[in-house]
């Protein structure tokens, strides 16, 4: 086991390759406890791979990952004692109401029988699942299922958990429930791994972030700093009054501030544009505008979000390839 | 599927050639190419009940449970052309098995006796009359069922009440006339049996009765049955009707009350259960109560139906009214808890893996601590006690055989020997198929399908004993087949010459020990990580 001080979660030179195929190459990550690690990419980037290897339900081709100190794939036994699970299947069974469910696994995990009630009141207390508790589980709603599967991962009170798409599918009040539930856990020392497609959910609870593309790890570290270092440049809006000022304006713009990715939309009469100018830079571009007769209703900086790092980090992928 | 149509394929081979003629000469009153026709008929109908109720059975369940039912009902596609779509696909599969046999076919041609006209066009209508009438029953009930577990449980069962539970009263009944006879006739004609027989003429157990219907009138009611269900099914095929409300999961917690009440509780569906024991394996628990049948009030329904069967079948031996001794009257009884056996049986196992893969369950399984034999134990120990417990339920009507003539007892105790053997080879090879199957539909299609032929099919070859098959031969096909050593042991007509046991319980038993060892083996390696 770990201490306190060093990561929960540590992956080093993590490989996985399916004979020609490399779906995870070079992967090095680590999340201190009671941290919540935001694991973002497109849709075959390598975090079911990666989120496999750490549950121990694949073996990597090379390097390694350690969860308390344990080895994912030589001590898969002790690891599924330190990690909670919730695929995003749900994995419901017909016939069987929410209580026997949680029993079943809290029996599977080997937790003795008073102990098992015991816990199985606390996570659905945790989860504000205990109303459902005599529901069949095939007829709960999706927001429903995935605090039942909450709750089952925390069932035998693991270290870590990791999450595959926990807030896919739901409605903005079970998003938010969510997120309160996961901030809940993260509070009491767990520490979390979650995938999600939702970037602005998962930016408003995530302490760390891991963006991967085409199994490679393309951005790692705390939301901030990523944000910094993948959006270097701010990003500015203008709102103009006058449809026909759109052209001439990013015209304007574009022979000032030499940028190239200048993008308008005539329809919204707006123009937008990357920049690293300064404060009194840009108050003289806005006055040149002014003076050239353009009617500007705003002049502001957008502030750039996870969504905006996450599709900076495809775009350039993409820019590669072609 | 492929597994199926090659065994198809191969019975065909082996048919034609055991009966192919030695010498130049043609015989146009052959009886070797009936002998090969009728075995081939009957195992292609056989092929055709198990095989292709599968598909449809759990077609229109899953759709609705995926949600792509609800899809396909929004398309332009009007709920008639889905139907016949689904109808089409699975009658286009009987096609496909029934191309395998056409070498055979024309081989019993090639030896004279057969002709295209009187054998082999009857036949192909009557199986492909057969497979849109059964394709019809499983639509009919997937689109009821809550679960594809099932629903191919309920259309089994009602392919087993149409094809021979039809002709089955009407043995016991004997001679009847007027409106009676009339419906007995129709109750008849709804069995493929009186038609096969007829077209392999063959002489069946409704026709020494009286009861003699052509395939024709097979065809009228096959025809009524399946428009009813078509238009039954049609009904239910639309998005609101499939708007069902959820259950409410109501609960009793208590046991207060009167003592009806009390009595109640102990079986109420609605208790709330208690936590799993410590001692109890608790994959098996899960199979239990994830099986509708599996919770103790069905079980306990399922178990008093069984156990008030075999009373009467004792009872109706023991009173004289059918001048039967006890040696007749196990044959049905043994035939029955068999009927039972390959009824419930295949789909329990099959559903044992192959669902738990399919509803993401595995998945959370092979994240818990709980290791591959506990897994296996659990699953197999679920289906076979579950069979057991139904086996056990026709025991008064032994124990009643043992009463009227107590020196059979002996072989009481050995038919009940063969029956657990039965239960074993049926829970071993359904859950093997069950591990190595893609879906639930197809491990549940080739576990019937490899039940049947070694249930029925070493059957099928003892009903030609003689003619074509020798006795040694018979005797050897039947070792597999723990019925047959069970039927063998109560000396039933026809089984009296043959020495079954104890050598039929050596290799079932090795049969299904092979089984378990394999299904350890894939188990552990679907549990390892990938």
């Amino acid at each position: 086991m770990g201490n306190d001080s060093s990561p929960v979660l540590q992956t080093t030179n993590l490989c996985k390759r399916y004979g020609d195929f490399t779906a995870l190459d070079d992967l090095t990550i680590h999340v201190d406890r009671g941290q919540i690690l935001g694991f973002i990419g497109p849709n075959g980037a390598g975090k079911t791979t990666t989120i496999k290897i750490l549950v121990g339900l694949s073996r990597p081709t090379s390097g390694s990952a350690h969860i308390a100190g344990v080895n994912c794939s030589e001590q898969a036994a002790k690891i599924k004692h330190l990690v909670g699970y919730m695929p995003d299947r749900f994995g419901s069974y017909d016939n069987m109401r929410v209580r026997e469910y949680l029993d079943f696994f809290g029996a599977v995990f080997g937790i003795a029988g008073a102990q098992r009630r015991k816990r199985i009141e606390e996570v659905l207390e945790i989860t504000n699942a205990t109303y459902m508790q005599d529901k069949f589980v095939e007829s709960l709603s999706h927001g429903m299922q995935q605090r039942v599967g909450i709750a089952r991962t925390l069932l035998h009170d693991p270290e870590v958990l990791i999450l595959d798409e926990p807030a896919n599918g739901l409605d903005p009040k079970a998003r938010i429930e969510m997120r309160e539930i996961l901030l809940r856990l993260a509070a009491e020392g767990k520490t979390l791994i979650v995938t999600s497609h939702i970037l602005p959910e998962l930016a408003r609870i995530c302490d760390t972030v891991a963006i991967i593309t085409g199994g490679k790890l393309r951005a790692f570290g705390k939301l901030d700093e990523v944000m910094r270092d993948l959006c270097p440049m701010r990003s500015y809006e203008v709102q103009l009054v006058a449809q026909e000022d759109v052209r001439n304006a990013a015209n304007l713009l574009q022979e000032t501030l030499q940028v190239k990715d200048i993008s308008l939309s005539e329809q919204e009469r707006t123009v937008r544009f990357p920049t690293s100018e300064s404060e009194h830079e840009l108050a003289s571009v806005l006055g040149k505008l002014v003076s050239s007769g353009v009617q500007v209703a705003q002049f502001r900086e957008v502030v750039g979000d996870l969504e905006d790092a996450f599709l900076f980090v495809t775009r350039e992928e993409a820019d590669a390839k072609s | 599927m492929m597994a199926s149509l090659i065994a198809v394929a191969l019975v065909s081979c082996i048919l034609v050639l055991l009966r192919w003629p030695t010498d130049a000469r043609i015989d146009i009153v052959s009886q070797g190419a009936m002998l090969v026709f009728r075995p081939l008929a009957f195992a292609l109908t056989l092929a055709v009940m198990m095989l292709v109720p599968a598909f449809p059975a759990t077609s229109l369940v899953a759709e609705r449970k995926k949600g792509t039912l609800a899809l396909l009902l929004n398309s332009p596609k009007s709920p008639l052309e889905i139907y016949l779509g689904k109808l089409a696909s699975n009658v286009l599969l009987a096609l496909i098995l029934m191309s395998v046999s056409l070498p055979a076919l024309a081989a019993c041609v090639a030896m004279g006796g057969i002709s295209i006209r009187n054998h082999i066009l009857p036949l192909a209508i009557v199986l492909l009359v057969m497979a849109v009438q059964y394709s019809a029953v499983g639509l009919w009930i997937s689109i009821r069922a809550s679960s594809t577990d099932a629903s191919l449980r309920w259309t089994y069962a009602a392919i087993l009440a149409l094809a021979v539970l039809s002709v089955g009263p009407l043995v016991f009944v004997g001679n009847l006339s007027g409106l009676a006879g009339l419906i007995a006739h129709w109750l008849t004609a709804i069995s493929p049996m009186s038609a096969l027989q007829q077209i392999t003429g063959s002489q069946g157990a409704a026709a020494t009765i009286g009861i003699s219907t052509g395939w024709v009138d097979f065809l009228v009611a096959s025809a009524a049955i399946t428009a009813l269900l078509a238009w039954s099914t049609l009904r239910l095929l639309d998005p609101i009707l499939l708007d069902r409300a959820r259950p409410t999961g109501k609960v009793i917690t208590g046991d207060t009350g009167g003592a009806r009440r009390r009595l109640n509780y102990l079986v109420d569906p609605n208790k709330r259960k208690a936590g799993i024991p410590w001692w109890l394996n608790p994959v098996m628990v899960k199979e239990f109560r994830t099986r509708k049948f599996g919770r103790l009030h069905w079980l306990i329904r399922l178990i008093s139906v069984c156990a008030i069967i075999s009373l009467l079948l004792t009872v109706v031996a023991a009173s004289g009214t059918v001048n039967w001794g006890v040696e007749r009257i196990a044959g049905p009884l043994v035939l029955m808890q068999m009927a039972l056996l390959l009824l419930v049986g295949p789909s329990l196992g099959a559903n044992l893996i192959a669902s738990e893969i399919e509803s993401g369950g595995w998945q959370l399984l092979r994240v818990t601590p709980i290791s591959a034999l506990r897994i296996m134990t659990g699953k197999l120990m679920s289906a076979f006690w579950t069979l057991m417990l139904v086996l056990m339920a026709t025991l008064p009507g032994y124990s009643v055989m043992s009463y009227i003539q107590p020196a059979i007892s002996g072989q009481v105790g050995n038919v009940v020997i063969s029956l657990v053997i039965a239960v074993a080879m049926v829970v071993t090879i359904s859950a093997l198929v069950s591990a190595f199957a893609r879906s639930t539909a197809v491990a549940t299609a080739t576990s019937y399908g490899l039940l049947l032929v070694v249930f029925a099919g070493t059957l099928l070859i003892w009903l030609a004993r003689g003619k074509p098959f020798g006795p040694v031969l018979v005797e050897r096909v039947l070792l597999i087949n723990p019925a047959a050593a069970a039927l063998s042991e109560m000396k039933t007509p026809g089984f009296e010459q043959f020495n079954l046991a104890p050598t039929s319980w050596y290799i079932c038993l090795s049969i299904a020990a092979g089984c378990t060892v394999i299904l350890a083996l894939r188990i552990w390696s679907l549990s390892r990580p990938d």
